[in-house]
């Protein structure tokens, strides 16, 4: 987000398409990430966030397009030694000690960090003698953090990283992504948490169906959602909460609905007109995660409605 | 120099994540020591030559379990646990993490055909030194051809499916190899399944090593376990491409 954002990407899919089994899980994908951006990828299950990471780090290669890092090829030893990986859901092996392990993967650097830096930076202090196999799951993410900075990364991957930790944990983590973004490395990360997106990201990119469906800072996605989201109880029904005046999204977690709107007095006048029933009230300016579920809803509608012209 | 260094280091964490995890030190060393101290030794008492052939059988079943176990059970509980697919990622060079495997692997061979040599050599085995060198370095030498084809299980299945499966293979070949209990003592089918086993050849050549056999069919027996070994090596290669396609 400054003089750093002009700078050549070192992080590049173009046009990629991957087909993986039957379904077709990048359609075209353009991305491109430079020094010192974070990016947040965000989108519904199966949106190709981790086959695009998987592209990135050299474990797929594109059926058609290119992925490049560094300017060369994801695989080669060259690209390789410059990203750190934080893979989702992996493990260690359990008999190493913490130290040990990331002693090991700091041997893989030519310029590797210290020791101690790492441990602190990790929040590993006084596990060190731990052996990995007695670790709790949080602090096997936080060894799997230390072993992704190990080599000082310019390029750092995070799938899902914060699962399984407590809030502290996950707030240190938090601290220690921005110290390293601030210091130039580019960070690619992938989450369910949205706060978490919202707390590390300066650019989001929402992706559905292999394709990018939006770009921008978090305020620029919030803003693509028009105005305020009220949350309630009801007993209305969807297609009956999206005829209210003035509302342009509706989804529902739980038992509560959000409705996302342009004027909250209009549709709060016909919502408790309809249902005297309404509970549990609230109205705030839409989240991060409205306005991607709302992206995300109008892809799909715009997908439907071109699949049924064709049909 | 580097590549070097970290090949050592690889090498060095499975040495030492081996020697910590007893379901594989237990298997892989004490298991020969106590069968050729019972077997060998305890029920040959006084009768060398029955000791003497009994440590060229179990100089080859010392390699069987390090290799089957390591390479198969041991790579496929990585493999799940994304272990492998991290250490590909990193910038680990090609080949350093089956490099640091089969390091492990020959470490604790080596340590139980050591043991095994030395417990025979107090029972009154003896040899002439070209004798032990050839009996002994082909035990350890016997860690290729078995761990490669773990190696085949490691990169093909689930954890619990290949740890099942390596069990059963680690006992199909010690006993219809002839290793545990001479074929000559078994029924004749025995011998027909034998010739599939690449113990059962390894064994034989052991048995010639050793002294206790004249030299023969030595050809045969080399070209069937390097057909093997062959075999193992180009269905691990394509299993290693195909995990990062």
């Amino acid at each position: 987000m400054s003089s750093q954002s002009t700078e050549p990407p070192i992080a590049i899919l173009s046009k990629v398409h991957k087909r993986r089994g039957a379904t077709l899980a990048l359609n075209g994908l353009d991305l491109a990430i430079r020094p010192g951006q974070c990016v947040a990828l965000l989108g519904p299950n199966g949106a190709g966030k981790s086959t695009s990471v998987a592209l990135l780090t050299g474990r797929l290669r594109p059926d058609a397009g290119e992925a490049f890092l560094f300017g060369g090829d994801p695989r080669t030893l060259a690209s390789r030694s410059r990203m750190g990986v934080m893979l989702q859901s992996a493990g260690l092996p359990g008999a190493l000690s913490v130290r040990e392990q990331i002693d090991l993967f700091r041997g893989y650097y030519r310029k590797p960090r210290p020791l101690d830096e790492i441990v602190r930076l990790a929040g590993l202090e006084g596990l060190e003698k731990r052996r990995c196999g007695a670790l709790s799951g949080g602090q096997q993410r936080r060894v799997q953090f230390a072993l992704a900075i190990a080599g000082r990364p310019d390029f750092l991957v995070m799938d899902e990283p914060t699962t399984g930790m407590d809030i502290d944990a996950r707030r240190a983590l938090w601290s220690a992504v921005r110290s390293e973004i601030a210091r130039g490395c580019a960070v690619l990360l992938t989450t369910h948490h949205l706060d978490e997106a919202e707390a590390l990201a300066d650019r989001i990119v929402v992706i559905d169906h292999g394709q990018v469906i939006a770009d921008g800072t978090p305020e620029a996605i919030k803003s693509r959602v028009s105005g305020v989201a009220i949350r309630c109880r009801t007993r209305l029904s969807d297609p009956e909460l999206a005829s209210l005046a003035r509302v342009t999204g509706v989804s529902r977690d739980g038992g509560k609905v959000t409705l996302l709107t342009t004027s909250a007095p209009a549709t709060l006048r016909e919502l408790l007109a309809r249902d005297e029933t309404v509970d549990d009230l609230t109205v705030s300016g839409a989240s991060l995660e409205d306005a991607v579920d709302r992206l995300v809803q109008a892809g799909q509608a715009a997908a439907l409605q071109r699949q049924t012209k064709v049909a | 120099m580097h590549t070097l260094a970290v090949y050592l280091r690889e090498a060095r964490a499975q040495v030492l994540a081996t020697w910590r995890t007893p379901q594989f030190m237990v298997p892989s060393v004490i298991l020969p020591l106590l069968f050729y101290g019972v077997m060998g030794l305890g029920l040959s008492k006084g009768r060398e030559e029955i000791a003497h052939m009994m440590l060229a059988n179990y100089v080859i079943f010392a390699a069987i379990a390090p290799a089957m176990f390591g390479f198969g059970a041991g790579v496929a509980a990585e493999r799940e646990a994304k272990l492998v697919e991290l250490k590909q990622i990193a910038p680990l060079p090609a080949g350093g993490y089956l490099t640091g495997r089969l390091a492990a692997a020959l470490a604790l061979i080596a340590a139980a055909i050591a043991l095994l040599g030395g417990l025979a050599y107090i029972g009154g085995v003896r040899m002439e030194p070209g004798q032990w060198a050839a009996t002994l370095g082909l035990g350890l030498g016997s860690t290729i051809p078995f761990a490669l084809i773990g190696l085949n299980l490691g990169l093909r299945m689930g954890s619990q499916g290949a740890t099942a499966l390596a069990n059963l293979v680690f006992l199909g070949f010690s006993l219809f190899g002839g290793l545990w209990i001479p074929l000559q003592a078994m029924p004749a089918w025995f011998g027909k399944i034998a010739v599939f086993m690449p113990s059962y050849h390894l064994g034989q050549l052991s048995q010639m090593f050793s002294g206790m056999q004249p030299f023969a069919h030595v050809e045969r027996h080399v070209s069937i376990l390097a057909a093997m070994t062959l075999a193992a090596l180009i269905g691990a290669v394509m299993a290693w491409r195909r995990q990062d396609a």
